[in-house]
């Protein structure tokens, strides 16, 4: 990947409206923030090259290098990326019953990597009021505080950063696909800096269709109801097509249809639904709300759960090929409709600089197929 | 400055053009002097309140130019000699009630003094305030040096009381600032009674009412004000201060005014032109006096205008040789019509020497150019050029920094409608280039007023006004009553710097002291805006992290007009001159300098002069100096290389 | 009192420097010592907006004849006074000639664009190899640091106003500059700027 500097990434993403705020370029530096949910610079860095630009997942991703970064293989295109196993997975005994979503499966396994000490602070997404804010865990029970899924895209690599810059060595991160992938650029040390150790111990991927505009959204809440009033915010899994909202004394419902007029642009050019760049990647399980499907991909990753089952932190079961069929198909579309639209607004292997997206017209093939 | 009430025989001093104007209102005996602080008028009413104590002269710097004239006029109306100063700009806020003052006429003699500023040395625009007695129909005086300056204020005087209307004298930057000898003369007994008498019948120019006009009857006032400036145009013919010197007949005639005679004498010298070009210098230049005109126009061929900033000799000498063509014959005429002389900027001698050369064909080389081309590459090489920027710990350069800070963060293209001040330098990289429009005093707020109530046509960005406390006073709170009014939700930012800082610090209606250092009354800023309804908040600018939230918490608001009070005393005050607070050091192991993580915010972008880059290091360093410890520059180091220690 | 006759008439003086360096006390200073002798003075200044941190000149033209414009004409400076030494090339490029004497500071103050790491500021001994012998002379002198060993540093414009006096070119001496200070400072003022004056006096004597 050719890196350029912040001025090109204001230009490329964040004037272009293609940032997806993923926080990867938040804390590194003095210019990027975020502020309820966009992320701006407030004055102009006018460095040639910068780590911003290199983290950015939006611009100039070179999914083939990455993989062979990672997993020592080529990118294929294929549906749900490069893996080892794929499971049916919930929280173990160890895991008292908590709030968690679906089958708790992140929380246990982030409980487990700091209970054991694999990890010395977790980087998670907590929040304040509707707003999504990054935050680091270093007691284990701390975890389950920031259990709840949140809709709208949050800066949780910030908190990471942060983190970094403060001297954490071994991080676990529970991540969108959006922000593994800057995780997967960040740890590929892309500005060749010499004195580079890799800060993260275990990346926790979340399956993705799309996020929430925070902004758009809570102004959407706003003009229907009173925002403090708000307990809960929940999208249940398919055949469901709501979004639920539960407030003090009543449960509000809205079609997705019309919730999904607040998702960012940048959604649309994301061609990753399961976290391909994650140690491992968890979603919800079609049909079993109280499960999770679990994908494990890499060696660290594998060995994370082995022991997190052996434990008692989490169950594993297998998943019925129905199941993997569908979710095949729904990360093959995703895939498809990103290559599409990248192709057709030329960020395709487009200009040095501007691109979202550089692949083989080989691998562009296969997935549109 | 005690020696400008020196009083004895023989008495001459190097004055400063204002300074000469306030010797000659106290030859003249003027007992109430108002004004605005203006550049380049200020020492005027700096230079009367350090004598007004022993001269029994009442000083106000008014709360605006228009407040000015209107106390000036009063005293004129209770039989007193006033004087009303300030800069170009300032007749423009002052021409409405100017406008019926010329009408309504005056009783004791009274002054307008305008300081125009050619070329825009302190100014953003390059005002001509000329036109306005033409306009406003009043007579118009421009002295050519210092002692005119001085001797025509008493002749002034004597010509306002004779006619019963405002006489208007005008000067420039390179009059008021410039110095030169003046003799002084006697200064008068100073026990003066005012009374203002109204009883007389209504147009009695003595003793009735002062009124303007009678409506739908112009011709009694109007009338009689166009009889004044005739009577004032007989005595124009005869002034002393109108003055030629040449030869009888000359090749070329300069007809010229203010300082520009000078140029234009010294301009004759250096080309050695002294037998063929003569130089009328008019002191008179509205009404013009025609008689004397023609009579010179006559003895020549052709006519050389040298003026700033408008061609407005130019333009009536010509009506006056058109209506006077079939006796005196048809002219050339140069100026600023022809290409001669610029149209834009101030004059200078080289300006009308290079008008001279070019119309006498003589050659004019000052140096050889050998020595030009080498010393010009030398500036090149070793004079950089020298910016304009905030002081070290100036309040705004962190005001600005929060408002840029907030703009961005709400990220829906807000911004800032800028103001006249100190901080009218925020349009520039000094200030971040925050403010998007500069116009006059108080447009900030009413350009913000309007942008505010644009959502119905599809306009969602925020708006932020910004005004000092003077400011404030002058021109903004009209703008801000309309917002308030109307609903217009625009955040107005007043920088409150406790003084009028640009022009030399000084009071205004919020200060504490009036312009003699007495105790007056300080109008309460916040409690105003807030009795005026608006939504008002406090913060510290030197907090940058507070006032950023507290700003982007008003942004967000749709509520209707905001103030934010950001306040904070100017670096040059006498209260942030005394001992330093803090001492400031930079850790240099610490420093990122130029590296990605950084990259120099605190040279390249924040720019405090306090603030060096060392370009062999490559790390930032304090300038001892230089800095006033103001403690913010710590709060912008994202590596915390910046340390602020308390000094005890 | 009639003056004596000058080199040239009128005599052009320039005192340059930057916002805040005290040089409009350093020409009033000047221009009210050499009224005094029975010249006829103008002094034209530029300041307001350019004390924030911009360079400053007052232009002094002193004459026996006539009133003279305060701007003197290019190229026809005889002596230029500069409180800081990149001001001395400049104004020596615009008002210089081969014949002006030029006295400069040495003490650099360096512009917004030096100090934030955009432009320039050669070292001044650059500076004084680069303009040997472009004018009649050119005279350096460590001014600011005469000045902080009297105990304030903003007294070099007062060591430059000396050195002036010391080159002769327009007649005064300490006594009239003495009467001048009485006319603008506190009485516990005149004796620091007294010292000041002779160390400057000194230095272009010696």
């Amino acid at each position: 990947m050719k890196v350029f500097g912040a001025g090109k990434l204001v230009d490329s993403v964040i004037s272009a409206g293609l940032c997806c705020g993923c926080g990867a370029c938040i804390n590194l530096c003095p210019y990027f923030h975020s502020y309820r949910g966009k992320t701006a610079a407030i004055f102009p860095c006018n460095l040639e090259t910068g780590r911003c630009f290199a983290y950015c997942p939006k611009v100039e991703l070179d999914p083939d290098a990455l993989s062979r970064f990672l997993f020592k293989q080529p990118y294929d295109g294929s549906p749900l990326g490069a893996f080892r196993s794929i499971h049916v997975s919930r929280a173990g005994a160890k895991v008292k019953k908590r709030a968690f979503q679906s089958g708790g499966t992140v929380s246990a396994i982030m409980y487990f990597a700091l209970r054991s000490k694999r990890i010395g602070g977790a980087v998670l997404t907590g929040k304040q009021g509707l707003l999504p804010v990054p935050s680091l865990v270093t007691r284990p029970a701390d975890v389950f505080r920031q259990s709840l899924s949140k809709y709208a895209a949050a800066p949780t690599l910030a908190a990471l950063n942060k983190a970094v810059a403060e001297g954490y060595g071994n991080l676990g991160v529970v991540a969108t696909p959006c922000q593994s992938t800057a995780i997967a650029q960040m740890r590929s040390n892309p500005m060749n800096d010499p004195a580079f150790k890799d800060p993260t111990a275990l990346v926790v991927g979340l399956f993705c269709t799309w996020a929430l505009d925070f902004r758009r959204f809570e102004a959407f809440l706003a003009e229907r109801m009173s925002l403090p009033d708000i307990v809960k915010v929940d999208i249940p899994p398919p055949p469901a097509s709501v979004l639920e909202v539960y407030l003090k004394e009543v449960k509000r419902e809205f079609p997705l249809d019309v919730i999904r007029a607040f998702v960012p642009e940048a959604c649309g050019y994301c061609p990753d639904m399961t976290a391909e760049f994650a140690d491992v990647s968890v979603g919800v399980l079609e049909g079993r709300p109280e499960m999770n499907t679990l994908i494990v991909r890499t060696e660290r990753g594998e060995e994370m759960v082995r022991e997190a089952r052996r434990l008692g932190y989490l169950e594993l079961d297998e998943l019925p090929d129905e199941n993997r069929d569908h979710l095949m198909w729904a990360a093959a579309n995703k895939k498809k409709r990103c290559i599409l639209r990248c192709r057709e607004a030329g960020r395709l292997n487009g200009e040095e600089g501007k691109a979202c997206l550089r692949l083989s017209a080989e691998t562009t093939e296969r997935i549109l197929k | 400055m005690s020696f400008l009430i020196d009083e004895g025989k023989n008495i001459q001093h190097v004055l400063m053009g204002n300074e000469a104007i306030v010797r000659g209102a106290l030859e003249a005996g003027v007992n109430v002097a108002t004004g605005y602080p203006g550049t380049p008028s200020s020492e005027v009413i700096e230079a009367f309140s350090k004598v007004a104590r022993k001269r029994n002269v009442y000083v106000e710097w008014s709360t605006n130019e228009k407040v000015a004239t209107e106390v000036a006029a009063a005293a004129s109306f209770a039989g007193l000699r006033s004087l009303c100063v300030m800069k170009q700009n300032g007749v423009n806020v002052a021409s409405d009630f100017l406008l019926h003052l010329a009408s309504s006429g005056t009783r004791g003699g009274m002054l307008l003094v305008t300081c125009d500023d050619p070329g825009a040395l302190s100014s953003v625009n390059e005002g001509e305030s000329r036109l306005f007695a033409r306009l406003l129909e009043m007579p118009l005086l421009e002295p050519g040096d210092f002692q005119e300056t001085k001797d025509i204020i008493r002749w002034a005087y004597d010509l306002s009381e004779k006619i019963g209307i405002i006489v208007m004298l005008r000067s420039v930057t390179r009059l008021s600032h410039a110095s030169g000898n003046v003799r002084f003369g006697p200064l008068p007994e100073t026990a003066a009674r005012a009374k203002f008498t109204y009883d007389g019948p209504l147009l009695d120019p003595v003793t009735g009412p002062m009124i303007s006009m009678i409506p739908a009857r112009p011709e009694p006032t109007h009338g009689r004000q166009q009889e004044k400036l005739k009577l004032a145009k007989e005595m124009f013919e005869t002034c002393r201060f109108n003055t030629y010197t040449g030869p009888p007949e000359p090749e070329l005639l300069i007809v010229t005014s203010s300082i520009c005679s000078l140029y234009s004498r010294e301009a004759v010298d250096v080309l050695g032109l002294g037998q063929r070009v003569g130089v009328l210098k008019l002191a008179t230049t509205w009404p013009l006096p025609n008689k004397l005109l023609t009579k010179h126009l006559a003895s020549t061929k052709k006519v050389l205008f040298v003026e700033e900033v408008a061609p407005t000799l130019e333009d009536h000498v010509k009506v006056i040789a058109a209506e006077s063509m079939s006796e005196i014959g048809a002219k050339t005429f140069y100026g600023k019509k022809s290409g001669h002389v610029p149209s834009v900027g101030e004059l200078n001698p080289d300006i009308v020497i290079a008008a001279l050369s070019r119309l006498f064909d003589v050659p004019y080389q000052p140096v050889p150019p050998a020595f030009s081309e080498k010393v010009k590459g030398l500036a090149e090489r070793y004079a950089p050029v020298r910016g304009i920027m905030f002081c070290p710990g100036c309040p705004h350069r962190a005001s600005f920094w929060s408002i840029t800070s907030a703009l961005q963060l709400d990220a829906r293209q807000g911004f800032v409608c800028g103001d006249i001040g100190c901080y009218a330098l925020a349009a520039f990289p000094t200030g971040f280039s925050t403010n998007k429009t500069l116009h006059s005093m108080g447009s900030g707020s009413g350009l913000a007023s309007g942008f505010g109530k644009l959502k119905q046509f599809g306009m969602d960005q925020p708006v932020v006004a910004v005004c000092g406390d003077s400011t404030f006073f002058h021109a903004a709170m009209p703008a801000l009553a309309n917002a308030i009014h109307h609903r217009s939700p625009f955040t107005l930012v007043l920088l409150d710097n406790r003084g009028t800082a640009m022009t030399g610090f000084q009071p205004h209606p919020g200060s504490p002291t009036d312009v003699l250092g007495d105790p007056a009354p300080a109008l309460d800023m916040e409690k105003i805006c807030v009795a005026m309804g608006a939504k008002v908040v406090v913060s510290d600018p030197f907090d940058l992290e507070k006032t950023r939230k507290k700003l982007n918490r008003l942004l967000e608001s749709t509520e209707g007009a905001k103030v934010l009070i950001l306040r904070q005393a100017c670096a040059l005050s006498p209260e942030r001159r005394a001992k330093k607070k803090y001492e400031i050091t930079v850790d240099e192991d610490r420093c990122r300098g130029e590296n990605c993580g950084c990259n120099r915010i605190c040279t390249r972008i924040f720019g405090c002069p306090g603030l060096i880059w060392d370009r062999e290091k490559k790390v930032s360093r304090i300038d001892d100096i230089i800095c006033t410890a103001c403690g913010v520059c710590p709060d912008i180091c994202p590596a915390g290389a910046i340390i602020k220690k308390e000094v005890s | 009192m009639s003056a004596a006759p000058l080199a040239k008439d009128p005599y052009n003086i320039i005192i340059t420097g930057v916002g805040g360096q005290g040089n409009v006390l350093a020409s009033r200073l000047l221009g009210g010592m050499l009224a005094s002798k029975g010249y006829l003075i103008t002094i034209g200044e530029t300041f307001g907006v350019t004390q924030r941190g911009g360079s400053v000149m007052s232009h002094v033209r002193v004459s026996c004849k006539a009133v003279a414009s305060p701007q003197i004409p290019r190229g026809m400076a005889d002596v230029i006074v500069s409180l800081e030494p990149a001001e001395a090339v400049r104004v020596m490029a615009a008002y210089g000639n081969p014949d002006t004497v030029i006295l400069s500071n040495t003490q650099p103050i360096h512009p917004p664009g030096v100090i934030k790491g955009e432009l320039d500021y050669p070292p001044v001994d650059e500076i004084k190899e680069a303009v040997k012998g472009i004018v009649r002379s050119f005279i350096f002198l460590d001014a600011t640091e005469r000045a902080r060993s009297l105990g304030n540093p903003i007294l070099a414009n007062i060591v430059m106003l000396g050195a002036l006096g010391g080159l002769a070119v327009v007649p005064f001496d300490r006594d009239d500059f003495k009467q001048a200070l009485a006319l603008r400072m506190e009485p516990g003022q005149v004796p620091i700027n007294l010292l000041a004056f002779d160390q400057g006096y000194g230095m272009v004597k010696a």
